[in-house]
């Protein structure tokens, strides 16, 4: 307790640049977390519509596909991509990468860690929109049909506006799980707040106080609680406007931690 | 095919280990989260408004945290405070404590489910607070979250990896695929803990969708 409330132990936080330094890892997630999300989303899409396909040849692969990905461990598909990856992949990355984007973007070793996050993530998504898809009623469809709507009509005019309104809340508490993951890539070493912690912890930065790697630590896990505190508090007002508005629950996806938890937070409030 | 079936083969001692650390470390740390999870939910739930601030304030706190700093927190930042606590510990007790948070809104959420009216019923028939939780309201309760619990092993399961990956390096099943194939250079290696992974993960969900069908409750 000493040790953890000395003021000596403390005073690396308003010393030097050294709270500044943390806070730039942490944008670093955070675009990371944005930037996968945004393919998440899309990839996701694509396979939520494969499964819900009436064509067994296109539903039962995109199931095996999507239940795989979303059973491995996310820090698992991240090394193993950082050795799979080709090397020309990871050249066009670097080639690719338009400037403006942070230097910790411009590593080439990003590529592997962002396939990684997309891949998990836009399985995890594809079962969210599917839910969200079936959980609208059949009669939506049937209606749609009958009206001379081809099926892509009946996607886009129809089920797709209705449906995928209704998994924004579930999104929004997915990007929190995805906003912790993102510390993961700090394992095959990407500059984000984890390692600029570790860095913090290990070096001095020419100043005179040396941070307590106990505290930097801390201090790192009180950024994300503020943020994903913020995201689960919007998540939960979404998730409660939509109910009010449509009157319908949505299944909750298996498997996933804080979808668990986004359940629990809504029950409390019927 | 053959190589990675030679693979196997010749490191299944290592493979095999590998898994058996990742179901002990699953183990344990279940026994904490149920525990610690029962716990706080019956904080979040308990006719205090004090009482349940604390719960809040707990799950706020783990649900929250990236598991990596958590253990991070827990073995080298309570190492180089001077408590020498080994990875194990360290591993089990970050995973646990994660997951009670989750397992304690999951137990909330069945306790509401059970209703306002039974448990005054309970209680009105001249049972104690506690007497009506443990008899009435959390028999009930551990139903209905079956389900939820089954989620929650399974992520466990993918959670563990992060144990063994960070600088905790238990020898589980990520960690001892990553030593055969930086030894014999041969990416088969992941597809061998792949398949390590899914199997566990299968086996939990056939597990739990036995026990839905068996004890659920319908509302």
């Amino acid at each position: 307790m000493d040790y953890l409330f000395s003021y000596d132990n403390w005073e690396w936080l308003w010393t030097g640049n050294n709270f500044k330094f943390l806070v730039e890892g942490l944008l670093v997630n955070l675009q990371i977390a944005l930037i996968a999300i945004f393919f998440a989303m899309i990839f996701g899409l694509f396979l939520a519509l494969m499964r819900i396909s009436n064509n067994r040849w296109i539903s039962i692969p995109a199931g095996i596909w999507v239940d795989v990905w979303r059973n491995l461990p996310l820090i698992f598909i991240i090394l193993y991509l950082a050795l799979a990856i080709p090397s020309s992949w990871r050249d066009a990355y670097a080639d690719l990468i338009p400037d403006f984007l942070p230097d910790a973007l411009q590593d080439e070793l990003v590529l592997g860690a962002l396939i990684g996050l997309v891949l998990y993530n836009s399985a995890v998504l594809c079962e969210i929109m599917r839910s969200g898809i079936q959980s609208l009623d059949r009669g939506q469809r049937e209606a749609a049909a009958s009206l001379g709507l081809t099926y892509f009509q009946q996607m886009r005019f129809v089920i797709l506006p209705q449906g995928l309104r209704r998994m924004v809340p579930a999104t929004v508490s997915q990007l929190i799980t995805l906003n912790k993951d993102t510390t993961l890539i700090s394992i095959i070493a990407i500059q984000e707040v984890v390692s600029a912690g570790s860095t913090l912890a290990s070096v001095n930065f020419g100043v005179e106080v040396r941070p307590a790697y106990l505290q930097v630590f801390i201090v790192i896990g009180l950024m994300f609680i503020a943020i994903n505190l913020a995201l689960s508090r919007l998540s939960r007002r979404l998730e409660i406007r939509e109910r009010e508005r449509t009157g319908t629950k949505i299944e909750r996806v298996k498997g996933i931690e804080d979808q668990v938890a986004a359940e629990a937070d809504v029950t409390e409030l019927r | 095919m053959s190589d990675a079936l030679d693979l196997l083969t010749e490191n299944f001692g290592e493979f095999a280990s590998g898994l058996w650390v990742t179901i002990r470390i699953v183990g344990v740390a279940f026994v904490i989260a149920m525990v610690v999870g029962t716990g706080v939910a019956a904080f979040r739930v308990a006719p205090s408004k004090a009482l349940n601030r604390i719960g809040g304030i707990y799950v706020e706190t783990f649900r929250n945290i990236p598991l990596l700093v958590l253990l991070l927190i827990l073995f080298i930042g309570v190492r180089r405070a001077g408590l020498p606590i080994s990875a194990w510990v360290a591993g089990t007790l970050g995973l646990g404590l994660y997951t009670a948070a989750y397992i304690a809104e999951a137990l909330r959420s069945g306790v509401f489910a059970v209703g306002r009216g039974q448990i005054e019923a309970s209680l009105s028939l001249g049972l104690t607070y506690p007497r009506t939780m443990r008899r009435v309201v959390l028999p009930q309760a551990f139903r209905t979250v079956i389900p939820a619990l089954g989620s929650l092993i399974i992520a466990m399961v993918k959670n563990s990896a992060i144990v063994g990956a960070s600088l905790l390096a238990l020898p589980d099943l990520l960690k001892e695929s990553r030593v055969i194939q930086s030894e014999t250079a041969q990416t088969e290696a992941f597809i061998w803990a792949a398949v390590g992974y899914l199997l566990i993960t299968v086996t939990v969900t056939v597990i739990f969708r036995r026990l839905e069908t068996r004890y659920a409750v319908r509302r």
